[in-house]
């Protein structure tokens, strides 16, 4: 019996020892996973700017999102603000003014300490007119200057000369600079910091040593010690360099190479659903473009516009070019964007009938297999696209053989990105247009320039001196409504307004929303893909490397 | 020992010369190009239209190329190469930074593309095998019939290095003019008398071959450089490699005036010093036969 209880006993602490070997291992493990390592992806084209105010381009809005702090964060799966440098914000009734309380002990990569001076410093770079930075230009909203008051060193308050739309929500690209620190724009708050640059190649980032957030254990943040930026404007060789496994993630997947890795890879593909880019066809309707007259009273018909719409098989567009991973779209706002997209709009249906009836009833008439206007002219005009894109030129075609059915000829013609913007923005040397739209802003006000008729991007009559048209007059007027109302309730009311009179006058007509397609390893864990960019590393500081 | 010197200084000139009218051509080119009044970045929605405005009148700076080109020659003697529109940052950077990579792969591709030709040619005129120049012949035929990007890619697919493509494209152009020339001067009747009284082949090679055959190889060198630089550019832009070549085609999709002047200006200096140094020093070698 004392045999066997020692015998037990041995067992027993033998199996403690196993066990506590095997927690000690899993810890080991566990804590082996969560620290350290390097993320490799590819950034489609150089960095222009490693100043985060100075961002226009998607390469440089990389570099900013990874190595910028900012006072707010939109949180791209809830899509909810969180605060980051700022613990608290209050946004005055008027929508003019902002107030922050700051994080304290916070400090930038370099060591410099960051304080309410910072921000005021950085806002009033980033507000200077000179600089024509796309983030500075979201926030002016009237003529005068922009006012800082620092309360002290963790409250600082600011002021515009007018009120600014979801004014909080911008705040999301605006990365504190510091105004003490000697390396200007390489001194940053963000999870990780520019280490090594080398001009067109790579990019190397590497574990800011002050970043201020840790986990719930209390353990540092970013996991990653560095992130490696390849810089790769090839598509088919970042395909490549992923399936060798020498890069960990692809941010943007076109639909075709989604399906080539889904074959191979399923794993390792994720499809997040719609995102807010949209593609869309539109005539041109301004009055100083070179086109035919009778061709211009086409394309200012409404009904003319509606029939098109109508004619176009939308569901086809996504099954045969996006091999289902596309939706159609109902209007400008994409049914991901959740706060904003308008419940209330119909699909628009597939009906050629209908469209060819609609026709008809303004004044168009089929012979011969043609449809001709009232004063017999076969419709006939010219899609334009940018050479290269393989969907577009897809959708092109399968649009040109859905309009044939109602007796309308279309060309189709593909020219380079220059030409193209030539024609569209200046010459008005155009027909009609097939292109898409990157949405980077939740908020409407982020689109004011293209909807208001005198901006310069309101692309199918652009700067109008006054509304030419009824519908386009209440849309200046509901987007300038909800720009100064503060209450977003109002403001989504105006703005649904604004989606529906889109939906009735088609001046663009919306075809799909594209779904955003990604590509993970398995390697790396944490990664929760979602529809706004970054898609794949929107929380790269809680993402980890196995093995490392 | 004058002739040459004033041959030298009739070459610099008129390198000098067609640099300045290429340089100027390439601006003309790009100017009248469709397009170039345009930005990409006049479509982002959040600019407002000052913005818009600065970002045409940047482009208009360029409107009138007389004053354009006047303007940047102006600078350029000065070491200001001007700004990159589409990158945003100074041409003399972007060209250092770049050159180094291109000069590699230019470099390396000559001197496997040379050592492939010169290997098979030597072969063929010491073996004088029908079989063998027939295999050799429709090896060269097979790369000069395969287009440069799809080269390209298949060093992509196959993870090869660029400098390899670069040598491909060059070889069957220089191994077929020199696997001629090195038969033609080996059926010369000294080399055939040389032979009979059985001097060795290598005595052959290095004293009465080589000597012969030099001036054509030297202008075919300075022809192979071109063909190199005109290489890189689909290879750097495929295989995305950061070199001046990559550059060369950013810069004409995106209509980049100043980048691309430069790089043409480049890229002719280049060549044409090539060919010119191919000229002066193979009439120094014949000035020494004589």
């Amino acid at each position: 019996m004392k045999r066997h209880s020692k015998a037990s006993t041995y067992t027993a602490r033998s199996c403690s020892k196993a066990l506590a070997v095997i927690l000690c291992a899993v810890c080991f493990c566990s804590a082996a996973l969560a620290q350290g390592g390097e993320l490799r992806f590819c950034l489609r084209s150089e960095p222009k700017t490693f100043d985060p105010l100075k961002v226009d381009d998607d390469a440089s809005g990389a570099i900013r999102y990874l190595t910028g702090g900012v006072l707010i964060r939109e949180n791209r799966q809830t899509q909810q603000l969180e605060p980051e440098l700022a613990l608290s914000w209050k946004v005055s009734k008027d929508g003019r003014q902002i107030s922050f309380r700051l994080r304290s002990g916070i400090f930038f990569s370099d060591g410099t300490p960051f304080s309410a001076e910072d921000v005021a410093y950085t806002i009033q770079q980033l507000m200077d007119p000179a600089l024509h930075s796309p983030t500075g230009d979201t926030f002016r909203s009237g003529i005068g200057s922009v006012e800082t008051k620092v309360i002290s060193a963790t409250q600082v308050s600011i002021r515009f000369p007018a009120p600014v739309a979801g004014l909080d929500r911008l705040f999301d690209q605006v990365a504190i600079l510091s105004e003490h620190s000697l390396k200007k724009e390489m001194a940053v708050l963000g999870p990780f910091m520019v280490a090594d640059y080398k001009a067109g190649s790579s990019i190397i980032l590497r574990r800011n040593p002050y970043y201020w957030k840790t986990d719930a254990q209390g353990r540092k943040l970013p996991y990653l010690d560095s992130i490696h930026l390849d810089i790769q404007p090839n598509r088919d060789v970042e395909l490549l360099r992923f399936k060798r496994g020498e890069i960990d993630l692809i941010n943007s997947l076109d639909s075709e190479y989604f399906d080539k890795l889904s074959a191979t890879s399923p794993q390792v593909v994720h499809d997040a659903g719609p995102s807010l880019d949209s593609e869309q066809l539109w005539f041109n309707q301004a009055a100083k473009s070179p086109i035919p007259g009778y061709k211009k009273n086409w394309f200012r018909s409404t009904a003319f516009r509606r029939a098109i719409s109508e004619a176009i098989n939308r569901d086809d567009l996504s099954r045969v070019v996006y091999h289902g991973h596309a939706q159609p779209a109902f209007g400008p706002v994409s049914p991901a964007n959740k706060f904003w997209f308008d419940n209330n709009l119909k699909p628009q249906t597939y009906d050629p009938e209908t469209a060819l009836n609609t026709l008809q009833n303004d004044g168009f008439r089929i012979e011969n297999g043609t449809l001709k206007d009232k004063d017999g002219n076969s419709v006939v005009f010219s899609i334009i696209t940018n050479a290269g894109n393989k969907a577009r030129e897809r959708m092109a075609v399968l649009i040109q053989d859905d309009l044939q059915k109602i007796g309308i000829h279309v060309n189709v013609v593909t020219l380079d990105f220059p030409s193209l913007i030539e024609r569209m923005t200046q010459t008005f040397d155009y027909e009609a247009i097939l292109l898409g739209l990157t949405n980077v802003d939740l908020d409407p006000n982020g689109e004011m320039n293209v909807w208001l008729s005198s901006s310069e991007n309101h692309q199918w009559n652009p700067s109008q001196k006054v509304p030419e048209t009824t519908w386009e007059a209440e849309m200046d007027r509901l987007m300038r409504a909800q720009a100064s109302a503060s209450d977003p309730n109002k403001r989504k009311e105006a703005f649904d307004r604004v989606q529906e009179i889109v939906a009735e006058q088609q001046p663009f007509i919306f075809l799909i929303n594209k779904n955003a397609l990604s590509a993970v390893s398995t390697s790396i864990h944490g990664a929760a893909p979602v529809i706004l960019s970054p898609q794949t590393y929107w929380n790269a500081e809680w993402l980890t490397v196995a093995g490392k | 020992m004058h002739s040459l010197k004033r041959k030298i200084a009739a070459h610099l000139a008129l390198v000098a010369a067609i640099v300045l009218i290429g340089g100027f051509l390439s601006a003309t080119l790009v100017r009248l190009a469709p397009g170039f009044d345009s930005d990409e970045r006049e479509l982002d929605p959040r600019l407002n239209a000052e913005s818009v405005q600065a970002l045409r009148d940047s482009r208009r700076q360029s409107d009138n190329i007389f004053r354009f080109y006047f303007h940047y020659m102006i600078l350029a003697a000065h070491g200001d190469l001007g700004q990159s529109l589409a990158l945003g940052q100074p041409v003399r950077t972007l060209l250092r930074d770049r050159a180094p990579l291109t000069a590699r792969l230019i470099a390396i591709g000559l001197s496997l593309a040379w050592a492939f030709s010169l290997t098979l040619a030597l072969s063929a005129a010491w073996l004088r095998l029908s079989i063998y120049d027939t295999a050799t012949t429709i090896l060269s035929g097979f790369f000069l019939c395969m287009p440069a990007a799809v080269l390209a890619l298949l060093s992509v697919l196959w993870n090869a290095p660029g400098s390899l493509v670069i040598a491909l494209i060059v070889f069957p152009g220089t191994y077929r003019y020199t696997r001629n020339v090195l038969l033609k001067a080996y059926y010369q009747p000294h080399i055939l008398a040389a032979r009979a009284r059985g001097v060795g082949e290598a005595r052959i090679l290095f004293w009465h071959v080589i000597p012969v055959i030099m001036p054509q190889l030297l202008a075919l060198g300075g022809v192979s450089v071109s063909m190199a630089i005109g290489a890189a550019i689909p290879v750097e832009a495929l295989c995305g490699l950061a070199g001046i070549g990559q550059l060369a085609w950013q810069s004409a999709m995106a209509r980049d005036l100043p980048l691309l002047v430069n790089i043409t200006v480049l890229v002719t200096l280049v060549t044409l010093l090539a060919n010119s140094s191919a000229d002066v020093i193979g009439a120094v070698i014949r000035g020494q036969e004589v």
